[in-house]
């Protein structure tokens, strides 16, 4: 019984959000507000070119007109955009040339969250573990990416979205914005007006990149928020496998990550992107603080053949309100999303997927599972829709809930559009609680409530969590454990 | 957003629009520029012969919109009650009626929506089932292509009481079958099926909000239907379980053929829970004929018109089953042979 003991191990290692500290250190901070001039702010700082600032400035233009959206099962008091900073770096210089240049404190802190940006400690792990390459993002700007010139060899660009402005404008503004336009909605526009750092990744043609890819982002400063913007091609052929993991300090306010993610897959192309999310969730007991997430994802894939793959694990985050989606333009293009949204506490989570199927024979798969606990909302939203063009699309939807408690709340709300003939969509949705005759099994082999519970719950999102890199699975499952502590008895 | 003030008041903007959430796959504001007059009223004695007739001696009639405001049915009576919506003309109307089932009253009710004209109608029905009584509704909607009819029934359960309802509509310009059940648990029983056979450019939505206030319920819920040529069906489903309402069990399932790739079919089955100790599901398919299925009929020497009717039959008929009224399951069964056979 392998698992049983990785389970009892995880739970004897618990321990409350420990990514919780705040690393002190000297920062440079625009001024408070929100005006065309902060939006200067940031473009001026980041030394970038002038259709950069004009495309922020229309942004702000259309956010200023626009109001903020209401239809999500969450709620929360209004967010006063003036009372916050849009720009927040170390005061070190940026983007240095070698680790050696990087304030020691901001080592110690990736040290202390267990992200290796030390190529050498990367590679001084087993023989033939699996290595990946690194872009750190704290507050505002990328602290360093690593591997970088490994990954150049294979022709891979993989750096932070500022330097991408500065060295590879031709692909930024090719790219840029064609996935999730300006105005989308409230968020992604304010995100595009104020974006501040993100990765950005262009795989050549026919190329494999040779390493996982990762972003780590780090929001460290006070009534700050995170705007970050990560756009990925991979074009024709191309193969990139992207991670993604996100903390917090521990403050009694909300901040807001509000984050746009474009993805392009050209012909034959495949990008897999994971997310890991583990934003501080507020108190679980008055609710009070945590991170607004507030993202807006969405993968375009636009080439035949093309695929596309989402998981995500959330399980952070005192609101979460995000769908990543897959425009499935290409013929037998294909989207996937396996998902694990978990809430405790007074968290609340609105959060699942589109998949807008256009193109002839495409096909997508929607794996969700959502756990409530505490006096937390969960809910599945979900589109799949047809158009007449999409002859053959597919789609294969399962979304499970989970109940721990009396006092939580589970939501599915799917939305199911055919506009043609010759489409077959297929979706189940179970919602239930943990069964108490498998329960009292466990326990009557000798594991505590708290244990069983984890097992049974580990059993419950393993679809999902096979879908990730294998570090990241244990990382996953461990972020489980730990999300669900004190949601029994 | 108020569908009889838009009618009473014949204000437009009243209607409800895609900007509804509820209302965005049943537009009436984005079809309806103006609110036609009030309908004429219409004598009761030109309405001919029902699709219920001969199964009972009483029989209502609401023409035009006006009727009879209120039924009570008896604590211990069991009775059979036609009930016919009959709208002609151009005009609007609505009406709204009051159906009150006294303690272990069993009712039978049988109700038909004739004709519309190019009108716009509505009909409410609040229905009130005492402890242990129980009603079956019936509904056969055979409207004009150009009407324009939204039909609501909120249902207020005591405990103990059954409450099942079958649908079955052909559609008209836009129409929509709102059931609203407010289900105390405590040993109450709930089914709401529903089944659409659509052609031409013909509309209909069949939506419904289950609310599980109380322990022990059940609901179950079972939906199909063909949309051929340009026709476009909704199903909106919604189960809430409200926080104390343990042990509920509540299934759903929707399942629609697609017969032309103009045709559209839009499903939202939505699961909101507040307890713990439920077991809810839901299922929701769309798609086309079996190809496999049908070469196999085809190789055994059925033309494929025929085979094609004889699929949809056993596909639909399963929801004509579950009637528990023999005779009226034969009408409505009758009524769904000849819609299908016009498919071709």
């Amino acid at each position: 019984m392998v698992a049983v003991k990785d389970t009892v191990d995880q739970v004897a290692g618990l321990e409350k959000y420990e990514h919780g500290f705040v690393t002190e250190i000297e920062q440079e901070f625009a001024p408070k507000g929100l005006n065309r001039d902060t939006v200067a702010f940031i473009s001026a700082k980041k030394e970038e070119p002038e259709w950069m600032l004009a495309w922020r400035l229309e942004a702000f233009e259309r956010w200023s007109a626009m109001e903020s959206p209401d239809w999500a099962r969450v709620s929360f008091p209004p967010i006063d955009y003036q009372d916050a900073t849009y720009y927040a770096a170390p005061k070190t210089k940026v983007g240095p040339a070698s680790l050696d240049e990087v304030d020691p404190e901001l080592l110690r802190t990736y040290e202390k969250l267990g992200i290796p940006l030390r190529e050498q400690e990367v590679l001084a792990g087993v023989t033939g573990a699996p290595r990946y390459a690194v872009d750190a993002v704290f507050d505002s700007v990328s602290v360093v990416t690593t591997f970088k010139k490994e990954l150049a060899e294979a022709g891979v660009i993989f750096c932070s979205m500022s330097e991408a402005v500065r060295e590879h404008p031709e692909l930024v503004r090719k790219y840029l914005g064609t996935v999730v336009p300006v105005s989308d909605n409230y968020f992604a526009c304010l995100n595009s007006a104020v974006f501040s750092d993100g990765s950005f990744v262009y795989v050549p043609p026919g190329v494999r990149c040779p390493m996982e890819l990762s972003t780590y982002f780090r929001i460290n400063a006070a009534g700050s928020g995170q705007f970050e913007r990560t756009l990925i091609i991979a074009d024709k052929g191309a193969y990139v496998s992207y991670l993604e993991g996100c903390t917090a300090p521990m403050r009694d306010e909300n901040q807001l990550h509000a984050a746009v993610v474009e993805l392009v897959a050209l012909d034959d192309a495949e990008i897999k992107y994971s997310t890991v999310q583990n934003w501080y969730p507020g108190d679980p007991e008055t609710g009070k603080g945590g991170i607004y997430n507030f993202v807006t994802k969405r993968a375009d894939c636009r080439g035949d053949r093309s695929r596309v793959s989402w998981t995500q694990v959330e399980t952070g985050s005192a609101i979460t309100w995000k769908y990543p989606s897959c425009i499935l333009r290409g013929r037998e293009s294909v989207g996937e999303f396996y998902s694990i949204a978990i809430t405790n506490g007074r968290q609340q989570a609105d959060t699942g997927t589109k998949m807008i199927h256009l193109g002839e024979g495409t096909r997508s798969r929607i794996i969700s599972k959502g756990i409530s606990a505490g006096r937390s909302s969960n809910t599945y939203r979900g589109l799949v829709s047809a158009h007449p063009k999409a002859r053959g699309a597919r789609n294969f939807t399962q979304c499970d809930s989970l109940l721990i408690g009396k006092t939580c709340s589970a939501h599915t709300v799917p939305y199911i559009e055919a506009r043609n003939g010759a489409c077959t969509f297929e979706h189940e949705a179970t919602t239930t609680r943990l069964s108490e005759d498998q329960l009292f099994y466990a326990r009557q082999r000798g594991l505590s409530e708290e244990e069983a519970v984890q097992l049974l719950v580990n059993g419950f999102v393993r679809d999902v969590l096979q879908e990730l890199p294998m570090e990241f699975a244990v990382e996953a499952q461990k972020l489980v454990a730990i999300s669900l502590e004190g949601s029994v008895g | 957003m108020n569908l009889d003030e838009a009618i009473r008041l014949r204000d437009p903007s009243r209607l409800p629009s895609r900007r509804d959430e509820d209302w965005r796959w049943t537009d009436l504001r984005g079809l309806l520029r103006t609110i036609p007059e009030p309908s004429r009223p219409l004598a009761a004695g030109t309405a001919g012969l029902g699709p219920f007739d001969g199964l009972t001696e009483e029989t209502l009639i609401v023409a035009n919109g006006s009727g009879p405001e209120e039924i009570r049915i008896a604590g211990g009576e069991t009775r059979t009650l036609a009930l016919r919506h009959i709208s002609r003309g151009d005009g609007a109307h609505s009406a709204r009626l009051r159906i009150d089932v006294g303690p272990s009253a069993r009712l039978t009710l049988l109700e038909s929506h004739e004709g519309g004209g190019a009108g716009l109608s509505l009909l409410g029905v609040d229905l009130h089932l005492g402890a242990d009584a129980a009603c079956e509704r019936l509904v056969l909607a055979d409207m004009d292509a150009e009407a324009v009819a939204v039909v609501e029934l909120d249902a207020n359960l005591a405990a103990g009481a059954r409450f099942s309802q079958t649908l079955l509509t052909a559609g008209a310009r836009r129409q929509r079958f709102e059931t609203r059940v407010r289900h105390p648990g405590q040993g109450a029983e709930v089914r709401l099926d529903g089944l659409y056979v659509l052609r031409d450019r013909r509309h209909a939505d069949l939506t419904s909000k289950v609310s599980h206030e109380g322990p022990g319920g059940r609901t179950d819920q079972l939906a199909r239907g063909v949309a051929d040529d340009q026709a476009r069906a909704v199903f909106q489903g919604r189960i809430t379980v409200q926080e104390g309402a343990d042990g509920t069990d509540a299934r759903m399932a929707h399942n629609a053929l697609i017969l032309s790739d103009r045709a559209e079919v839009d499903a939202r089955p939505e699961l909101e829970i507040y307890a713990d100790d439920v077991a809810c599901a839901h299922g929701a398919t769309v798609g086309a004929l079996d190809d496999e299925v049908l070469f196999y009929m085809r190789q055994r020497g059925l033309p494929e018109r025929e085979a094609r009717s004889l699929l949809v039959a056993s596909f639909l008929g399963e929801v004509i089953d579950r009637i528990e009224s023999p005779a009226a399951a034969e009408r409505m069964r009758s009524w769904l042979q000849a819609r299908i056979g016009a498919e071709g």
